[in-house]
């Protein structure tokens, strides 16, 4: 009995000291911050904005060679970043569950954009050398018609870095948060240069120049 | 306007000193000889603009460099200290300037040079934002503080009849900033400091370490300082300010 007693105990300071190490060997990060709204000009259309739930519950986790496990979760910021972008882009914004849309958003809405995290790499030095932790994101947008046809895909990518302390998942969080606005200054300043992008709104624009004509005319 | 230059040598910043350690002291004295700040300092104003009352500075860190970026707790001291005192010039957050003209001054989209200012004031509600921040003059720091040689060691062990140490090391830290300021009034670039502060501390170790330790980045903090106060209330840049009280 006190046999069983001590392997008992055995077991548990074991599972114990098991769970210590894990827990001491990993690292977790929420990224939460609040984005500015950017200063341009809304882009003419009245664009549906599809947010699926990958991109709210997008975490990250990696095991780090020779320091631990990091899991960063980035769903909150995705949403925080993207939301004020896309209503400053925009004349308006609705957020639509999914591609084609239905039939009262298709009068509605002029296109429809899905923004995706593609990828998130990130590095936090060991050497005294390296002073910075670094952080790169890529999106994909897809920008659609209303009836589902894609118009254009595009990447988008984002690198930030933030001073190494003490705290690393903080100088983690902090070289997301540079990375994420870095992505949402590209969107905000490059979308409309894009070719596809650039026919399609000057095809908007004729649409809406002729539905004014044939009301004057009629 | 013309400019120059000043080196200085200065004494290292001293802990409290422990009492009965004569000759860890003396070790210390006989190396203080050798460690101290250096700093070469090189103003150039090219025009004559000062702040005016109700005007406001910007500090921002360069940060399109892949390797290096002017530390943040560096552009908090620069902006602290230029707005401490009488006479101190009215700052602007950096954080809240950069959100407020978001997606403008990010690392990718910032401008490089008084040209790009122009271009990115010409867009539609820019010019506008910026007025509304009160901000006329924005002050670009770039460079780091980073270790440029170190060596020495020193050994501890401890016993039961008590713990020492023995040895000494070195480190030499170089600051190295460069603050353009560029006048967003009259679109031009105001003038450039660059300054370059280096210091080395050691350490001796008998029985207990006692640090000297030389803060280049504290003395380039406050020589940067100085010399942008003269900048920007100072026509030419290096006599005496005028009082914006």
């Amino acid at each position: 009995m006190r046999n069983r007693n001590l392997k008992s105990s055995i077991r548990g300071l074991a599972a114990a000291a098991g769970c210590g190490l894990l827990v001491g060997c990993s690292s977790s990060v929420v990224v939460l911050s609040d984005f500015p709204t950017p200063l341009i000009e809304p882009l003419p259309v009245r664009m549906g904005v599809i947010y699926d739930a990958e991109l709210y519950d997008f975490v990250h986790a990696e095991q780090i060679p020779q320091q631990s496990i990091w899991t960063i979760q980035l769903g909150d910021a995705n949403i925080a970043m993207l939301e004020p972008l896309f209503d400053a882009m925009f004349l308006e914004t609705r957020e639509v569950e999914d591609i084609p849309v239905g039939p009262v958003d298709i009068a509605r809405l002029d296109g429809v954009i899905h923004p995706v995290l593609q990828r998130f790499e990130f590095d936090v030095p060991i050497g005294q050398r390296d002073e910075f932790v670094e952080v790169w994101m890529q999106y994909g947008l897809t920008l659609y018609e209303p009836d589902g046809q894609i118009v254009v895909e595009w990447t988008v990518s984002g690198y930030g870095k933030s001073e190494l302390e003490r705290n690393r998942e903080q100088s983690v969080e902090r070289a997301a948060i540079v990375a994420m606005r870095e992505v949402g200054a590209a969107i905000s300043t490059q979308f409309a240069e894009q070719a596809e992008v650039a026919y399609w709104l000057e095809e908007r624009q004729n649409e809406s120049a002729l539905a004014v004509d044939s009301r004057i005319a009629n | 306007m013309n400019p120059h230059w000043q080196l200085i040598q200065e004494s290292p910043t001293r802990p409290r000193r422990p009492a009965g350690l004569l000759p860890a002291l003396a070790a210390g004295s006989m190396l203080l000889s050798g460690c101290g700040v250096t700093s070469l300092m090189e103003p150039y104003k090219q025009t004559d603009a000062v702040i005016g009352s109700g005007e406001q500075v910007v500090v921002l860190a360069r940060k399109h460099h892949a390797s290096h970026e002017a530390e943040s707790d560096f552009v908090d001291c620069i902006s602290d200290a230029l707005a401490r005192g009488d006479n101190g010039i009215e700052v602007h957050s950096s954080t809240q300037f950069e959100d407020m003209m978001y997606p403008w001054f990010e690392p990718s989209t910032a401008p490089l040079d008084t040209t790009e200012l122009g271009e990115l004031l010409d867009r539609p509600g820019v010019l506008d934002q910026v007025e509304s921040t009160g901000v006329r003059f924005l002050i670009w720091l770039d460079g780091s503080t980073d270790r440029v040689s170190s060596g020495g060691g020193i050994t501890c062990a401890a016993g039961v009849g008590g713990a020492g140490c023995m040895g000494l090391a070195w480190w030499e830290d170089d600051a190295t900033y460069d603050a353009t300021v560029w006048d967003i009034h009259e679109l031009s670039n105001t003038g450039t400091i660059h300054a370059d502060f280096s210091g080395r501390s050691v350490m001796p170790a008998i029985i207990i370490p006692l640090p000297f330790i030389a803060r280049p980045q504290a003395k380039a903090c406050r020589g940067l300082t100085e010399q942008l106060e003269q900048f920007l209330t100072s026509p030419s840049g290096d006599g005496e300010g005028i009082n914006l009280g």
